[in-house]
């Protein structure tokens, strides 16, 4: 018991992305934690699939198919570059966790169930919203304002920055503001042509390295968590035995286990949350043992809520009392809405010529970005917001055999580089739209008796634009640059969901009548209640979002911590 | 010193249950093993594939498809990962391949050297010249290929895959690297 006759100063609901970092930065100020994740445990030395060589993984790694028809059809479909026979484990099985999508609608629910979350399997684009960002709401009267601004959340990007580690270099961009760096990964020569060429003739556009969450000179502090340098291999969706990449399972979770007040509770689904209205306090939490479904419940003085944008939405709806018959805190009938992830289109790719004699050593975990430069740099444009690029330039290599002849000859070509190519595929903002929701669905069940999510997302006419004109610059830009044989693949958008970066469900605002938080990630209507996952997020930006779900939790959980140390919450 | 089609005939035999998924400790291994006939190829079908794969792959400074036991490593591709829909169009590639290489040699895998590689030289640069009718002959080229270059063999001797590079160099000169 805590000095509050509560099990725990704090309990975290995820133990992902920024679930770690709530647990961590909490335990790091005294606080009892208690961490629950859905899933069982993943324990590195057993678990990941790093040091396999392809001779150790039969079927060039590749997941039965027919096994993939019945278990995986969704995650598959979606991210079938990362989900493979060793790493399928870390990826649910579609059919034992279903979901609903409206008639006509279609939605990628891409996810884990385990220890840290999707930090184990994401690809690791790690940058700052820029000053725009927080004001484009505002200014454009699309959806709510952001409750703070670029400076407020500034000291917190540095704080987490400098734990997690990101490879990247100093651009001086105000859209794309640097984060603290270690080395970049350098660009290809490849790269490096296309960078003069674009640049040369698109006035405010960039060519940079990615940025990414990879340590390439470890400081004291991640050496001392057992982390290493990135070695190149790029297994990284296999997991990482140097712990070179961030997740928190690598850095996060051991961070707050080292201050011996985290209690980590494994296969604890979350049902709903218990409310006292006298108080107006969450009381507790109920829990369902996904193996024994056993249920319990724990109970602190503050909850975090960090199941990702769509489970802690879903954990709120579930969670009616008299005070909240819609669920709890959701007062603005906003909680499950403005589902927003990012919105790709068709890729552009070709081939560099000139690069002949010239090849790569190691295996990059990263590429090329294109900041943002629409409604930025460039303001002649039919839509609003704007989308970056991710991409690179690599020799094409091995050709799988699709190359004509037979013998030696064909042999030995699969050691030579072969022709260069290029790709780039544009990440798009989307819009806030209150009408992009998740519902509990009316009468389906999960095994455990929880309503299942009903999915109803579609693009708007915004990203139809967006990502037509993108698709018309990545080919004048290959074009300039001198690209041949360019091709798009098609000219469909993604899939809702498709990027996996869902945000936007409890989102932050001014006024509690028509937003679920206030600018600490604390929700209106109940006080000890915070949720820091993508919900909070007003707006999706345009950058990968996982620096700033890690950035918002961290200051959140210090402002709870502060709020605890005062007396007031 | 076996003959090369003694070597074929005995990959027949030698290759059943060519692979297997050990489960234990999560460390996944193919292992070749000796017992009992193939999992999916007919004896002939067998005898086809460790033709083509070594025409397509020889023993050269390195080892070829044969040494790496390809073939072995396809039966288990189509055993444990294929489904039927792909087994069945592999099968009717392989049945098409030989009525195409037996018209144009007499009898593919009784032809000698010249005259086999002369007849899948002819088969392979149809198929990369725009030979619709051929998409099944280019899928199983895939497979050879990635089989080999995906065994220690083709990896490491081969291709000279690094399993820990250490470092990312962005720019190596071909003649350096070679």
């Amino acid at each position: 018991m805590t000095q509050n006759n509560t099990d725990f100063d704090a309990i975290v609901v995820g133990s992902g992305m920024s679930g770690g970092m709530s647990a961590k930065e909490l335990t790091e100020r005294g606080l009892k934690v208690l961490v629950l994740e859905r899933g069982p445990e993943i324990i590195p030395e057993r678990d990941y699939s790093d040091q396999l060589t392809p001779w150790q993984t039969p079927n060039f790694d590749n997941i039965p198919q027919d096994e993939i028809a019945q278990h995986y059809p969704k995650q598959y479909g979606g991210v079938a570059y990362a989900i493979k026979e060793s790493t399928k484990h870390f990826w649910v099985k579609d059919d034992e966790h279903p979901y609903e999508e409206a008639e006509g609608t279609s939605y990628d629910w891409l996810r884990g169930y385990h220890t840290a979350g999707r930090s184990i399997m994401w690809s690791r684009q790690t940058y700052r919203l820029g000053p725009q960002d927080f004001t484009a709401n505002l200014e454009e009267a699309v959806g709510v304002d952001w409750p703070v601004r670029y400076e407020d959340i500034v000291p917190w990007y540095e704080k987490v920055e400098r734990f997690i580690g990101i490879a990247g270099s100093e651009e001086g961009l105000s859209q794309l503001p640097d984060s603290v760096f270690q080395p970049a990964f350098a660009l290809t020569d490849a790269e490096n042509a296309f960078k003069q060429r674009v640049e040369a003739t698109f006035n405010g556009r960039k060519i940079i390295p990615a940025r990414v969450a990879h340590l390439t000179d470890a400081t004291d502090e991640q050496r001392a968590l057992g982390r290493s340098n990135c070695q190149a291999r790029n297994r990284c969706h296999h997991g990482c035995t140097f712990k070179a990449y961030f997740s928190s399972l690598n850095a996060t979770l051991p961070a707050a286990q080292r201050t011996g007040n985290l209690t980590m509770v494994h296969n604890a689904i979350v049902q709903g949350l218990d409310y006292d209205a006298a108080s107006n306090r969450v009381t507790g939490v109920r829990v369902v043992d996904a193996r024994t479904n056993e249920t319990r419940s724990y109970t602190s003085r503050v909850v975090f809520l960090n199941a990702s944008a769509i489970a802690s939405a879903m954990i709120l709806l579930q969670s009616k009392s008299d005070a909240f018959p819609t669920g709890l805190a959701n007062r603005s009938d906003q909680v499950g809405r403005n589902l927003m992830d990012h919105v790709s289109s068709a890729g552009v790719s070709g081939i560099m010529t000139g690069f002949e004699d010239k090849t790569v050593f190691g295996r990059r975990p990263g590429g090329i970005y294109i900041p943002r430069y629409a409604n930025v740099t460039e303001n002649d444009k039919p839509f609003k917001r704007g989308f970056g690029f991710q991409g690179g330039a690599l020799p094409l290599g091995n050709a799988g055999g699709q190359i004509a002849g037979i013998g030696r000859e064909f042999k030995e070509a699969h050691r030579r580089p072969g022709p260069w190519r290029i790709n780039v595929l544009a990440f798009g903002e989307q819009l806030p739209n209150p009408d992009n929701r998740i519902t509990l669905h009316p009468t389906k069940r999960d095994r455990w008796g929880n309503p299942l999510a009903l999915f109803n997302v579609t693009y708007g006419e915004n990203e139809r634009i967006m990502q037509r004109e993108a698709v018309k610059d990545a080919v004048a830009m290959f074009e300039a640059a001198g690209v041949i044989n360019i091709t798009t693949s098609n000219a469909e958008l993604s899939k809702p969901g498709n990027r996996i970066h869902e945000m936007g469900t409890v989102r932050m605002g001014r006024d509690p009548e028509t937003s679920v938080l206030n600018g600490w990630c604390q929700a209106h209507d109940v006080p000890n209640l915070f949720v820091t996952d993508g919900g909070f997020m007003a707006s999706s930006a345009c950058q990968n979002p996982s620096l700033s779900y890690m950035a918002f939790s961290a200051r959140a959980a210090n402002y709870a911590a502060d709020l605890i140390a005062a007396g007031t919450l | 010193m076996k003959t090369r089609r003694e070597f074929i005939q005995s990959l027949i035999v030698s290759v059943g249950g060519a692979t297997a998924l050990s489960a234990c400790g999560g460390l996944a291994t193919i292992n070749a093993t000796s017992a009992g006939s193939s999992r999916f190829y007919s004896t002939s079908e067998m005898a086809l594939l460790g033709r083509l794969s070594d025409l397509i792959i020889p023993r050269t400074e390195t080892p070829g498809a044969l040494d790496a036991n390809v073939p072995g490593y396809m039966d288990a591709l189509m055993s444990d990962w294929a489904n039927e829909e792909t087994r069945g169009e592999h099968r009717e590639a392989l049945q098409l391949i030989a009525a195409r290489l037996d018209a144009a040699t007499g009898n593919f895998l009784d032809a000698d050297e010249t005259t086999a590689t002369s007849a899948l030289t002819e088969l392979d640069a149809a198929a990369f010249d725009g030979d619709a009718s051929l998409a099944g002959y280019r899928r199983t080229k895939g497979y050879i290929a990635q089989s080999y270059f995906a065994t220690e063999a083709g990896a490491v001797q081969e291709l000279k895959w690094v399993a820990v590079p250490g470092q990312w160099d962005p720019s190596v000169e071909i003649a350096r690297e070679a």
